[in-house]
């Protein structure tokens, strides 16, 4: 049973990555300007018309663009992604250096969420009627109307500009010796955008899908058998967490490309920052390896949430598939 | 009775941050791109109500003129993707069968790519205008409303009076319009709301980044993009008040689609 599970998951991991590399090769392949010219850059304009052909050739331009896609898709699975033509080093490489930072952004603000949205969650849903349950949907609407990149600007200009005791920008001191402590320094900021601008919608989230849960009839009877509050909430809790799993599964690409922009503001240099660089300077195949990477990065993270739902939901487990 | 009022607020800042970026020209003394080299970076007061910024511009002007760019690529994306939204998810939904599970396995497929990345990889191709904007905007943003059109055809066809409808050979353009997609409108309807937001949201994140509308047209996020700079200097009311704007619009739009959204809901829990 768990063997077809995984395959039905794998299958459309698949076909995600693959609508991605379509999307992102034949948009590249559209776009305006010759890509001899841009590989040749200020000199393009002394290439002469046989030197020109000599270069489609190389670069095998003159093939018809299925073959294209095909060679460059059968390179990509090797894991060459080809050279960004800015700095002419592989984008492989380049994108390594990059995933450490954009992991721990993605790990240190998603666990915050999580754990936050939990405690924030749990006491507004347990609790009907009370101060925190009522209050808890209007903070949730509000703060997930604030942009997270003008919080970014906010925080920049007061912690940064006023008071001076948080670095603007940046993932290290160039001064410093780029230890933990420094990193950490770095990461408040933008850590504390992204989680203040989302904790507000999980935690709302997993409030209703509890009330939802405690309304069930299987509550009333433990409640009425005398089952121990707290077992019962354990219950509610763990049933309520499927839904909400399956919630942060379903935004998990929007949070993602919110980290793009956060990742921008402060110059954290992950894969966000990379992306929105390659767009800026037409680096082509540095913006195609990035954009396949981040497609990766939200497939791999979808799969793992759907193995925690196998592990939480009895259902899945017994074979209670659609 | 109370989120009725709350409605009302709501719908009335919206109806006001619309009038007064339609009707800028007549609020504002001051030209949209009108520098003043003498008076730069100057805080808001008595000429200038919101300050200044590094061209010596009116911020109020530039404001209320930003609204227009960032609202009508958010209108015009909107109406896209309803319309692309509709007719993809109306088919998937009517239709059904095997056409309806490829059609919602590729929706799936295309739901777990983050939107940003495919807006990134257009705007790299297509240099971007006020227009381009919003196609880009409108292709990417219908996937919510296919899902909520399809969810709705399905259970309207089984519904008794399509069925009484088919029954007495009514055309089937006829049921789709008048009957199916008619009763889907207040579903359909929150959606868009919640797009429009969405919408908004994505066109200044880009401007942000430097990569939506050009600079010379100001719009609230290509505001904010100036501003990452100016507020290095102490310069805050730049940074400040077109995210205010960026903010209460985007809350007085989420306000109106929970207030919307809770009676449908209460009706269908009923």
């Amino acid at each position: 049973m768990i063997a077809k599970w995984i395959g039905k998951r794998v299958v459309m991991g698949i076909m995600v990555l693959f609508i991605i590399s379509f999307l992102s090769f034949f948009l590249m392949h559209a776009a305006p300007g010759d890509p001899a010219t841009a590989f040749y850059g200020g000199n393009a304009q002394l290439l002469n018309a046989a030197e020109k052909a000599r270069i489609y050739e190389a670069f095998s331009l003159d093939r018809p663009i299925i073959q294209q896609y095909s060679a460059w898709l059968s390179e990509t699975l090797k894991g060459n992604l080809g050279y960004s033509s800015r700095e002419g080093r592989p984008v492989s490489i380049i994108l390594m250096e990059r995933f450490p930072n954009t992991l721990l952004l993605f790990s240190v603000t998603m666990s915050s969420i999580i754990l936050g949205s939990i405690l924030l969650g749990t006491a507004a849903g347990m609790k009907t009627g009370s101060l925190w349950d009522r209050g808890l949907s209007i903070i949730s609407i509000a703060t997930s109307s604030v942009p997270s990149f003008w919080l970014g600007i906010l925080f920049i200009s007061l912690f940064s500009v006023k008071l001076g005791i948080l670095p603007s920008s940046g993932t290290m001191d160039i001064r410093g010796d780029g230890g933990l402590l420094d990193r950490l320094r770095h990461l408040i900021m933008p850590a504390s955008v992204l989680i203040l601008t989302h904790v507000g919608i999980y935690a709302r989230f997993l409030q209703e899908s509890i009330k939802t849960e405690s309304r069930n009839y299987y509550v009333v009877v433990a409640r009425a058998n005398g089952v121990a509050e707290r077992e019962v909430r354990k219950g509610v809790l763990r049933n309520a967490s499927i839904p909400f799993l399956n919630y942060i599964g379903m935004t998990i690409p929007s949070f993602f490309g919110g980290s793009i922009i956060v990742e921008s503001l402060f110059s954290w240099s992950g894969l966000g920052q990379l992306t929105v660089n390659a767009v800026v300077t037409k680096d082509f195949p540095l913006l195609m390896g990035s954009l396949l990477f981040t497609g990766l990065l939200v497939v791999v993270s979808l799969f793992l949430i759907d193995c925690m739902m196998y592990a939480v939901d009895p259902k899945l487990r017994k074979g209670g598939l659609k | 009775m109370k989120s009725r009022k709350a409605l009302i607020f709501w719908c009335a800042l919206l109806l006001v941050i619309v009038c007064l970026t339609v009707f800028a020209q007549f609020i504002s003394p001051y030209g949209t791109n009108e520098m003043n080299m003498d008076r730069i970076y100057e805080e808001p007061g008595k000429n200038h109500v919101l300050g200044t910024d590094h061209l010596g511009r009116d911020v109020m002007t530039r404001l209320l003129e930003g609204g227009k760019a960032t609202l009508s690529i958010a209108v015009v994306s909107v109406l896209m993707s309803l319309i692309i939204g509709v007719i993809y998810g109306g088919i998937s939904g009517y239709i059904g069968g095997f056409v309806d599970v490829v059609m919602m396995r590729f929706l799936e497929a295309l739901i777990a790519i983050p939107s940003v990345i495919i807006i990134l990889a257009f705007q790299a191709m297509m240099q971007g205008g006020v227009w381009s904007m919003a196609f880009i905007i409108g292709i990417t943003n219908w996937l919510v409303t296919a899902r909520i059109v399809r969810s709705e055809f399905i259970r309207l066809r089984e519904a008794e009076f399509v069925q009484m409808a088919k029954m007495f050979g009514t055309p089937t353009w006829k049921i789709i319009l008048q009957h199916m997609l008619r009763n889907s409108i207040p579903a359909v309807f929150v959606v868009t709301l919640f797009n429009f937001a969405g919408a908004v949201f994505m066109e200044v994140s880009l401007s942000f980044l430097g990569i939506g509308v050009p600079p010379s047209i100001p719009s609230w996020g290509s505001m904010l993009y100036y501003a990452q700079n100016d507020i290095l200097i102490g310069a805050w009311w730049i940074g400040v008040f077109p995210g205010l704007m960026i903010f209460a619009t985007i809350l007085a739009i989420n306000f109106i689609g929970e207030a919307l959204k809770n009676p449908e809901r209460r009706r269908l829990n009923a």
